[in-house]
């Protein structure tokens, strides 16, 4: 990480794009088999888990200014596990886990 | 019975009585308004399909036309995505998904040729995907009419009330419950 600005690893889960903080990822997994995609563990910085994801996009450093806060409105409409920020840039918006 | 507009007979007999009844109002519509102006209510009025909608100009932000919506994964069937919205991120909501909370399964709404009417609470904003926008009516506080009997309850919690507007019943949205889940 450097100032002012967060590694995130970019991954596309099928749906949507996602971003994790780069500092929390463990290993990346490839998955063999029909459906394929990619088992990122995570828990460097907190609790283990697991994401299967259909893509990995790479790294980008998102800049501070580039991180917004969640909307109410969807936040309250997101049953599983929360995003803790939006991303935004001028060619994306991902969600931050 | 409801016609395939979700329009019953008894409110288009109902939006009938009330058409004519409209002309006549809304010909000093403007006028009552003004001498009332302190309970005047500027509505912004909008369409899903054929069925008309209003909702109260004071909570309104902003009215835009959809540029690309972000998906987003795991969220409740009513959530188009996240739209960037002059720098701000912007909460998009099918409108109609929660309106007809029934017919989740269908799928989400195209956004192309669409409005979205952003709408504030609360505390709470959100973009709501509509069909078209059609004007501003000015009315009198007392034009407003409780919900129709007709509604199904659950979805009657989702309006103020009932007003008249281009000689047809339009529902009054109410803001706290289409941004509350």
């Amino acid at each position: 990480m450097t100032t002012g600005s967060l590694d995130l690893l970019l991954v596309d889960d099928g749906a949507a794009l996602r971003g994790y903080d780069c500092r929390d990822v463990v290993r990346v997994e490839e998955v063999a088999g029909e459906l394929g995609g990619y088992l990122v563990r995570l828990g460097r910085l907190g609790s283990p888990r697991e994401v299967a994801c259909r893509e990995i996009l790479g790294s980008v450093a998102l800049s501070a200014r580039g991180i917004r806060p969640v909307p109410e409105v969807l936040r309250e409409r997101i049953p599983g596990e929360k995003p803790w920020a939006v991303g935004l840039t001028e060619r994306e918006i991902y969600l931050l886990y | 019975m409801e016609s395939t507009s979700g329009i019953s007979p008894l409110d288009e007999a109902r939006g009938e009585l009330l058409r004519e009844a409209s002309i006549e109002s809304e010909a000093s519509g403007r006028e009552k308004a003004q001498e009332e102006s302190g309970s005047a209510r500027s509505l912004l009025v909008f369409f899903l399909g054929s069925e008309g909608f209003a909702v109260d100009l004071a909570y309104v932000r902003k009215v835009l036309r959809p540029s690309r919506i972000a998906r987003v994964s795991g969220a409740a069937p009513e959530v188009l995505g996240l739209m960037n919205c002059q720098g701000e991120v912007l909460c998009v909501l099918d409108l109609r998904r929660i309106l007809s909370p029934g017919k989740e399964t269908a799928p989400p709404a195209a956004p192309d040729g669409k409005f979205i009417i952003v709408v504030q609470h609360g505390g709470k904003e959100a973009g709501f995907l509509v069909d078209a926008v059609r004007d501003v009516a000015e009315l009198p506080a007392s034009s407003v009419h409780p919900v129709l009997d007709s509604i199904d309850p659950s979805r009657a919690r989702l309006f103020e009330g009932t007003v008249a507007s281009g000689g047809r019943f339009v529902g009054l949205l109410s803001p706290s419950a289409c941004l509350n889940p």
